[in-house]
C-alpha cells in the first residue's frame, strides 16, 4: 500500500466515524467534499442538493467555486453531460459523478472535477467510497429527522388537546387549531364552520399571511378551496394540488356524528415533508371534537339562559306612584339554573306586593323550586292573602312534600299613606333591603326571620319603612352583597357604600342596573346569581 | 452579507431555548441575540451594519414592544428586506392584525414542548430563507471551500 492509499483509508475511516455525529445536511457536505479534494490532480468537487421536483435547492463545493454561470453546468453535468467550454477554461479535463436518491427525501449528486493530471478511476473509485458515506449518512439523517417529526407531531396532538380542551368557546378553538398547526406542520390553516347558509371560512393563519390575503382574494383559488371543503364534507377528503396555492389536504371536522366544518391544511414544502394522513386526520378529529364540545356548551347555555327568563316575570306591572325595575345577573355557573326570582303583583284594592326569592342551590331541582315559589307566592297576594300567610303557606308545602331545599324570601307590601308609602317588610332569613332616601346617604332595613322550608314553624322577620316621594326600596338577593375580590373581600365592605352614594337620586332603572354591574364587576371567579329588584317612589 | 437572524428577545429562558434550537437546525446560521426592542434601530443603522435575513421578534418587552419595533423598522425603507416574524405567547387576534398592519411578516405560536418550539423555528427558518437563498453563503464564504 502506498503512502498515499494509507492516507485515504485513514480518511475513508475518519469519515465512517464521524457519521454518526452529522446533525444536518449542512454539516454533511462539510465533512465529505473537502477529502476528495486531496485526489490527485482534483480542482473542484461539487455537490447538488436535489428536491423531489428535481430543482436545485443547495450548491456546495470545494475546490473550483460553485457559484453563477457554473452553477447551471453543474445541473447539466448531473444531467449527463461529460464536456463544457467553462470547465476547459478553468483547467477540467474530467468529470467523474455520482447521484444517489433517498427514499422520501431530498436526493443529490456529487462530482470529482479533475485537471488533465487526474485519474478518473482512482476519482471514480474514491467518489464510490465517498457516496457510500453520504448515503448512510442521508439514511441515519433522514430517520432522525422521522423520529423528530415523529415527536413533534405527538407534541402538536398532545398540546392541541390540552389547548382546545381548554375553552369552550368555539371562535377561540378554531383559531388555536390554525395557530398550533402553522408552521410546525403545514405552512397554512384554513378552517370553514358549516352553519345553515353551508361552508364559510371562518379562520385563516398562514406562515405568510400577505401572501394567503393575496391567495384567498383570487377568486379563483377561493372558490376552488371552498369547493374542496364541500367535496370533502361530501365524502372526498385527502390531498389535493391547487394551482396557485400549492398542495393541501382536506379534512372534515365530524364528531359524535356531526359535521361541523372542514380543515385545510396548505403545505409549501418538500412532499417528505408532509405529515401522514392518519396524523392529520386525528388532529382534525380533535378539533373537531373541541367543536362539538363547545357547540353543546353553546346549546345548553342558550337552554338554561331560556329556562332562567322562564323563572322571572316578563315584565314589571305599573302602579300610580311607583316605579319599578329589577335586575338579573348570571353569574359564574351558567351551565345551570339558578335560584333567585322576583316578582312584583299588584292587588285590585291597588295595595302593591314586591316580593324576591333565593333558592339555595342550582339545577333543575332548584329550578322547580324556584318556579313553584315564585308563583305560589305570587298568585297568593295577588289573592289578597297577607304576605305572612302567603309565606306560611309555602313553607308548609314544602315541608309537606319532604323537599330538603330550602330559601329565603322577603315581601314588601307597599299601601298609599299621605303622599308616600307606607311598606311593611316581611323577611324570612332574607338580606335585609336597602332604602335610599331622597338627598340623604343608604340605609339598611331589617333582615330576620328563618329560611323557608326549614322548620315546621315559620318565623318571620317584620318591620315598617316609610317611603317618602324620591325615596327607594331595594331588594336584592346575597349575589349582590357577597361577591367577592381576588384578595376574599365582599362587595358589600369593600365599594357598596360608595357605589350607593354614586347612585344617590338616580331613578331605579338606572340604579338596578349599576348596582349590579358595580357587583358583577368586582367580583371574581366563582360568583353567584345576583337578583335585583328596586321599588321607587315618584317624586 | 452573511445569512443570519437577528433574535430580539428579553426571556434568558426563551434566548437559551431560540439558540439551542435553530444552532440544531440550522448550523451555519448566524444568531445574534438582543435584549430589549430599543436596541433594534441603532443596531439595524449602524454604519456598515449588516442586515440579517430574519428579525426573531418577541412582542411583550419592557420597554419598546415589539410592535413598536415593527412600526419603527418598516419605517425605514432600507430595512425592508428584513423578514420579520413575531414568535409570541399571546394568541391575541388584535395583536395578531397589529402586528400584521405594522408590516410583520409571520405571526407565530410559540409553543411550550421544546419539540415544537425546535419545529416552528426549523420551518420558519426553511420557509422565509427558502434554504438556497439563506443558508447557502456567497462564494468563498462556505466553510466547505478549501
Amino acid at each position: 500500500m502506498t503512502t498515499e492509499d494509507s492516507g485515504w483509508a485513514g480518511t475513508i475511516h475518519r469519515l465512517w466515524a464521524s457519521v454518526a455525529a452529522i446533525g444536518s445536511r449542512e454539516e454533511l457536505s462539510d465533512l465529505v467534499l473537502p477529502p476528495l479534494l486531496e485526489t490527485p490532480g482534483a480542482v473542484g468537487v461539487w455537490g447538488l442538493r436535489h428536491t423531489t421536483g428535481a430543482a436545485i435547492t443547495v450548491y456546495r463545493s470545494a475546490g473550483l467555486p460553485l457559484a453563477g454561470e457554473a452553477q447551471p453546468i453543474a445541473l447539466a453535468l448531473a444531467a449527463g453531460e461529460t464536456k463544457h467550454d467553462w470547465l476547459e477554461d478553468h483547467g477540467v479535463r474530467h468529470v467523474v459523478v455520482t447521484r444517489f436518491d433517498g427514499t422520501g427525501d431530498v436526493g443529490g449528486t456529487m462530482m470529482v472535477l479533475l485537471d488533465e493530471t487526474g485519474d478518473p478511476r482512482l476519482a471514480a473509485a474514491r467518489l464510490g467510497q465517498v457516496a457510500d458515506v453520504t448515503r448512510e449518512a442521508i439514511r441515519r439523517l433522514a430517520a432522525h429527522r422521522a423520529e423528530q417529526a415523529q415527536q413533534t407531531r405527538d407534541a402538536l396532538l398532545a398540546e392541541a388537546s390540552l389547548q382546545m380542551d381548554a375553552v369552550l368557546d368555539r371562535a377561540q378553538t378554531m383559531r388555536r387549531v390554525a395557530r398550533m398547526a402553522v408552521p410546525a406542520i403545514a405552512e397554512g390553516c384554513l378552517v370553514y364552520l358549516r352553519d345553515d347558509a353551508g361552508l364559510e371560512l371562518r379562520s385563516a393563519v398562514h406562515i405568510d399571511m400577505r401572501r394567503l390575503d393575496a391567495l384567498l382574494a383570487d377568486e379563483r383559488i377561493a372558490a376552488r378551496l371552498t369547493g374542496l371543503a364541500t367535496d370533502a364534507v361530501g365524502g372526498r377528503p385527502g390531498m389535493r394540488a391547487v394551482p396557485g396555492a400549492g398542495i393541501v389536504d382536506v379534512q372534515v371536522l365530524r364528531a359524535r356524528g356531526r359535521t361541523s366544518g372542514v380543515l385545510i391544511f396548505m403545505f409549501d414544502r418538500d412532499r417528505g415533508d408532509v405529515p401522514p394522513a392518519p396524523f392529520l386526520r386525528d388532529l382534525a378529529l380533535r378539533a373537531a371534537l373541541a367543536l362539538d364540545n363547545g357547540e353543546l356548551y353553546e346549546q345548553r347555555r342558550r337552554e338554561v339562559v331560556t329556562m332562567q327568563q322562564h323563572l322571572l316575570p316578563r315584565r314589571l306591572p305599573s302602579a300610580d306612584g311607583l316605579e319599578f325595575a329589577a335586575s338579573y345577573t348570571v353569574g359564574d355557573r351558567v351551565m345551570e339554573v339558578g335560584g333567585d326570582f322576583y316578582d312584583v303583583v299588584v292587588r285590585a284594592d291597588g295595595v302593591v306586593a314586591a316580593l324576591i326569592g333565593d333558592v339555595c342551590g342550582r339545577g333543575v331541582d332548584a329550578a322547580a323550586l324556584t318556579g313553584m315559589s315564585r308563583h305560589t307566592l305570587g298568585a297568593l297576594l295577588h289573592e289578597g292573602l297577607s304576605p305572612a300567610r302567603a309565606l306560611r303557606r309555602l313553607n308548609e308545602s314544602l315541608r309537606r312534600e319532604g323537599s330538603w331545599r330550602f330559601l329565603t324570601a322577603g315581601i314588601a307590601l307597599l299601601r298609599p299613606d299621605a303622599g308616600g308609602f307606607a311598606v311593611q317588610w316581611m323577611s324570612c332569613g332574607h338580606p335585609a333591603p336597602l332604602i335610599l332616601r331622597h338627598g340623604a346617604p343608604a340605609e339598611a332595613g331589617r333582615g330576620g326571620g328563618t329560611p323557608i322550608g326549614v322548620l315546621p314553624q315559620l318565623r318571620i322577620g317584620r318591620s315598617r319603612i316609610r317611603l317618602g316621594a324620591g325615596d327607594a326600596l331595594v331588594m336584592y338577593t346575597d349575589g349582590l352583597t357577597e361577591s367577592r375580590d381576588a384578595q376574599g373581600l365582599m362587595f358589600e365592605d369593600a365599594a357598596l357604600p360608595q357605589v350607593l352614594e354614586r347612585l344617590r337620586d338616580v331613578p331605579p332603572e338606572t340604579l338596578v342596573r349599576e348596582l349590579s354591574a358595580a357587583a358583577a364587576g368586582f367580583g371574581t371567579s366563582g360568583a353567584d346569581d345576583i337578583a335585583v329588584l328596586a321599588i321607587g317612589v315618584s317624586p | 452579507m452573511t445569512a443570519s437572524i437577528l433574535v430580539v428577545e428579553d426571556s434568558p429562558e426563551d434566548v437559551e431555548a431560540i439558540e439551542r434550537a435553530i444552532s440544531r437546525s440550522h448550523p451555519r446560521l448566524g444568531l445574534e441575540f438582543l435584549g430589549s426592542g430599543a436596541e433594534v434601530l441603532p443596531r439595524l443603522t449602524a454604519p456598515g451594519a449588516e442586515l440579517p435575513s430574519i428579525m426573531l421578534l418577541d412582542l411583550n418587552m419592557p420597554g419598546e414592544g415589539g410592535l413598536a419595533v415593527i412600526r419603527r423598522v418598516r419605517a425605514d425603507a432600507t430595512l425592508n428586506s428584513i423578514r420579520i416574524v413575531v414568535f409570541t405567547s399571546s394568541e391575541d387576534q388584535a395583536e395578531a392584525d397589529a402586528c400584521y398592519a405594522a408590516g410583520a411578516d409571520s405571526y407565530l405560536y410559540k409553543p411550550v414542548n421544546f419539540a415544537l418550539f425546535q419545529t416552528v423555528l426549523r420551518q420558519t427558518v426553511d420557509y422565509w430563507g427558502n434554504v438556497a437563498r439563506i443558508v447557502v453563503p456567497p462564494p468563498g464564504d462556505s466553510s466547505a471551500q478549501t
